[in-house]
């Protein structure tokens, strides 16, 4: 196995451009914690973004950060932090922003921060046959030319390599809470629905957190919501959210990250020991074994969505992919040799 | 060539041949949209379902005729004007919201649906759709989708990609194909993404999922008059410093306001340089500390001027002021050229004097509305075109206006799209293989180029193997004049 350790762009086009004229195959590596995302790839080769790890502008009055997809997402909160700001990944310390960005990694706090998609403005990305793009801008809004950085968010790793990113950032909140609430999927999405604003609700067999975030006096008015739903809510200030993420949980078996719509969501969880479901969302992470997981996928492709593996084996899982012919016809543009991961995306 | 008869007995059997316009003042009103772009077309289809829409793109493609898509003609860069010998499809007759399901915070709607209908159908049920372009009494939501549409309200709740969650779109071919899901992820690369924003040139958009959210249990509409635009403007940053993300900040210089004021009586400060409606949402207490935290904020940079709407109709008073400010500048002089830029918001200020400098050198009137918050500017040159000469010197400062937004880190558009107008300034901001790589993009939709054909890339962007000339350089780029044959200002 080649290592390839690109300090430049520069760098990451010339690796590129030799390994399409090679046919070397390459997989694309961050900070490895959403490498299992994706079907069985073999390659030759794995390109280490850990050297493009510069921030190239932060103006915080702005809020937008322009940083290289090697730095990791801890490297970058405790930048924001002193500027009382923050891009809300809720990813490991050590995943690289490309990495959260190239695997199409969710947010646990997606029902009050929307879609992390939705946070990148510009992007730098190298194609399989080495050409550097540009797309997007460094303003919060444009509509200059197609959104090319939405192909390659979520593309793991299989139409070119993210380079360099904009993020639109947030305002760190006054004050932050959660909130832990005996009960199970049912009151959780009626928190979900009832309680205004609330950060995230996530149903766990253990009960349910939900996360209240914003200035200090609506906290208390959200915690004072959440209390008249369920009597029993305890606030435990500093926890993070979800206090136990899918990659803290024990063991080294397939976790799932499932996608449907909100009201499908029992469908999903159903006769689980461990899980913890997004309420008003509609994503569950949800551990499962080699042999259930086909049951879980039947159950879940019932319910309208899609459950691909984030740790453990599975791949992605098969299933229809819509818009068939362009995905080949862009995968040929952006990587003619097929060198980049080859057979890693979706297919049906 | 294309066999503009055949198409036409094949469209009136397919949709009724009510449906389907070939008449001379019909041709003349689809020639064009809002923009100053004129255009010409061989027919207009009027489908009412989808299957219409793809029986339209059949037929254009079997004898020939590029298709135009368009929602309600608002769009102002010349996305919806046809070009030569094309078949405008229609939306207009699909407006109907399908369904809403609050409890997955969706709602299915058709693609000639007015943003304001949609809105004002959520309302009533606790929920409401977040963009709210200026034009959304009229404009459509397949035309927001195509524009990627904002409003004043997508500070804080993001452009319309951030709501919609899947689109129905007719591809070039005539099939049909969903992109997006109504859950929060989809398989595949997103392509609902890429086609949001694409103005018309990937597709036919027949259906949307919008996402919808519930309405914020308060609000609160501020207004502050200055005495500068730099103290105005100061006060968008401060607020953003002291951590308040605005529902929506709104800027109008002296010149709209004054327009706006004699034609809505809003009580706008007319005395005052310029103008800022700060609205925050959220709960009560929310609302009260995001409120604090404003007046704070205007009262440092000695705002002159400060009104708080008390209830619901004064807030839409205010309001009014500020979306009926395009119309109200009928009263400077009979037409206008309305830009939009984009920049980062710390040059907001830099920016706006460069706008009055060039107007001043080509003696124009120009008038300032913009989304501060967002760094987005809507100069408004009001001009008489019959005044000979007069276009060509609105057409050379809007030139320049483009040029300074870039040079100051900005972009083309923030909102209202490339369309025709903008589409020879793409090399300013992207190089020879940054288009082809967006050329890769539309062509992997639509390999024969019959989608909206000459809008949005410059006419050398080519995908082939990104092999393109370079015309990369700044000075490289095309008067924004050099239209396609076919069309004209």
């Amino acid at each position: 196995m080649d290592l390839i350790h690109p300090r430049t762009p520069a760098d990451v086009a010339e690796a590129l451009r030799d390994s399409s004229a090679s046919g070397r195959r390459v997989l694309v590596v961050g900070g490895r914690r959403h490498l299992d995302k994706g079907n069985p790839a073999e390659v030759d080769a794995e390109l280490w973004t850990s050297q493009l790890d510069q921030v190239i502008a932060y103006e915080p009055a702005e809020m937008l950060a322009v940083v290289q997809a090697g730095m990791r997402v801890g490297a970058l909160a405790e930048l924001l932090a002193e500027n009382g700001q923050e891009w809300p990944a809720d990813a490991p310390a050590d995943a690289t922003v490309g990495g959260v960005l190239a695997s199409g990694a969710s947010s646990a706090r997606r029902l009050k921060v929307g879609a992390l998609r939705d946070t990148v403005t510009e992007m730098m990305l190298v194609t399989g046959d080495g050409r550097i793009v540009k797309t997007g801008a460094r303003t919060v809004k444009n509509v200059t030319g197609y959104d090319l950085h939405r192909l390659l968010t979520g593309s793991l790793g299989t139409l070119g390599v993210i380079t360099q990113v904009a993020l639109k950032l947030r305002p760190w909140p006054e004050s932050r809470r959660t909130l832990v609430v005996p009960g199970g999927l049912d009151l959780a999405i009626a928190l979900a629905a009832e309680v205004p604003l609330a950060g995230g609700v996530l149903a766990t067999p253990g009960g349910i957190e939900v996360l209240l975030e914003g200035w200090a006096g609506e906290v208390d008015e959200l915690e004072g919501a959440v209390s008249a739903l369920a009597p029993g809510a305890a606030p435990l200030d500093g926890a993070p959210f979800p206090r136990a993420p899918w990659w803290t949980w024990p063991g080294d078996g397939t976790i799932v990250e499932a996608a449907v719509s909100p009201s499908r969501v029992a469908a999903v969880v159903d006769g689980s020991e461990a899980f913890a479901a997004l309420a008003g969302v509609g994503l569950a992470w949800v551990a499962t074994s080699a042999a259930e997981l086909g049951a879980l996928r039947a159950r879940v492709a019932a319910a309208g969505g899609i459950a691909p593996a984030v740790r453990g084996a599975g791949g992605l899982g098969d299933g229809p992919v819509p818009g068939h012919d362009v995905h080949r016809r862009l995968k040929a543009s952006f990587d003619p040799a097929g060198i980049l991961a080859p057979g890693r995306g979706w297919h049906r | 060539m294309a066999d503009v008869d055949a198409a036409r007995r094949e469209l009136d059997a397919a949709l009724g041949s009510q449906s389907v316009l070939s008449d001379p003042l019909a041709l003349r009103l689809y020639a064009r949209d809002a923009s100053m772009v004129e255009g010409g077309c061989a027919l207009v289809a009027l489908p009412t379902t989808t299957e219409q829409i793809q029986a339209c793109v059949r037929i254009a493609a079997a004898h020939g005729l590029p298709i135009v898509p368009r929602g309600s003609g608002t769009g102002l860069a010349g996305a919806a004007t046809p070009i030569g010998d094309s078949l405008v499809v229609s939306t207009a007759r699909m407006s109907r919201v399908v369904e809403v399901r609050p409890e997955d915070r969706l709602a299915w709607v058709d693609p000639g649906l007015p943003n304001l209908d949609l809105a004002n159908h959520l309302r009533p049920m606790g929920w409401t759709y977040a963009p709210d372009p200026s034009s959304q009494q009229t404009s459509s939501i397949g035309g927001n989708v195509n524009t990627n549409a904002g409003g004043p309200h997508c500070l804080a709740y993001g452009v319309t990609s951030a709501h919609v969650l899947a689109v129905d779109v007719v591809m070039a071919d005539g099939s049909l194909e969903r992109f997006g899901a109504e859950g929060p992820e989809a398989p595949g690369y997103d392509l609902r993404g890429v086609v949001v924003g694409s103005e018309g040139t990937l597709g036919l958009v027949a259906r949307v999922c919008v996402r919808i959210l519930p309405m914020p249990p308060a609000v609160r509409t501020m207004l502050f008059g200055f005495d500068s635009v730099e103290a105005c403007a100061a006060t968008v940053s401060d607020l953003i410093a002291r951590g308040v993300v605005p529902a929506a900040v709104e800027m109008m210089d002296q010149g709209i306001v004054r327009a706006a004021e004699s034609f809505a009586h809003a009580g706008y400060p007319t005395d005052a340089a310029a103008l800022l409606i700060v609205e925050v949402d959220g709960t009560e207490a929310g609302v009260s500390a995001q409120a604090r935290e404003v007046e704070a904020a205007a009262r440092e940079n000695d705002a002159s001027s400060e009104r708080v709407a008390n209830d619901e109709a004064e807030r839409a008073l205010l309001w009014k002021g500020r979306k009926s400010a395009f119309g109200a500048v009928a009263q400077i002089a009979p037409h206008y050229h309305l830009h939009d830029c984009v920049v980062p918001r710390t040059k907001l200020v830099e920016v706006l004097r460069g706008v009055y400098a060039i107007a001043e050198r080509h003696g124009l009137i120009v008038t300032n509305v913009f989304h501060a918050g967002d760094g987005n500017l809507h100069p408004l040159f009001s001009f008489d075109r019959t005044v000979p000469g007069t276009l060509e010197r609105v057409l050379q400062a809007s030139d320049e206006v483009v040029r300074l937004c870039v040079e100051a880190g900005g972009s083309l558009t923030g909102e209202h799209g490339i369309g025709l107008e903008k589409r020879d300034f793409m090399p300013l901001v992207f190089s020879a293989q940054d288009l082809a790589a967006q050329a890769c993009v539309r062509s992997a939709f639509d390999p024969h180029g019959r989608m909206n054909p000459r809008k949005v890339l410059p006419d050398g962007a080519r995908c082939g193997d990104f092999a393109v000339a370079a015309t990369g350089s700044g000075d490289a780029a095309a008067d924004a004049r050099d239209l396609p044959e076919g069309s004209w200002i």
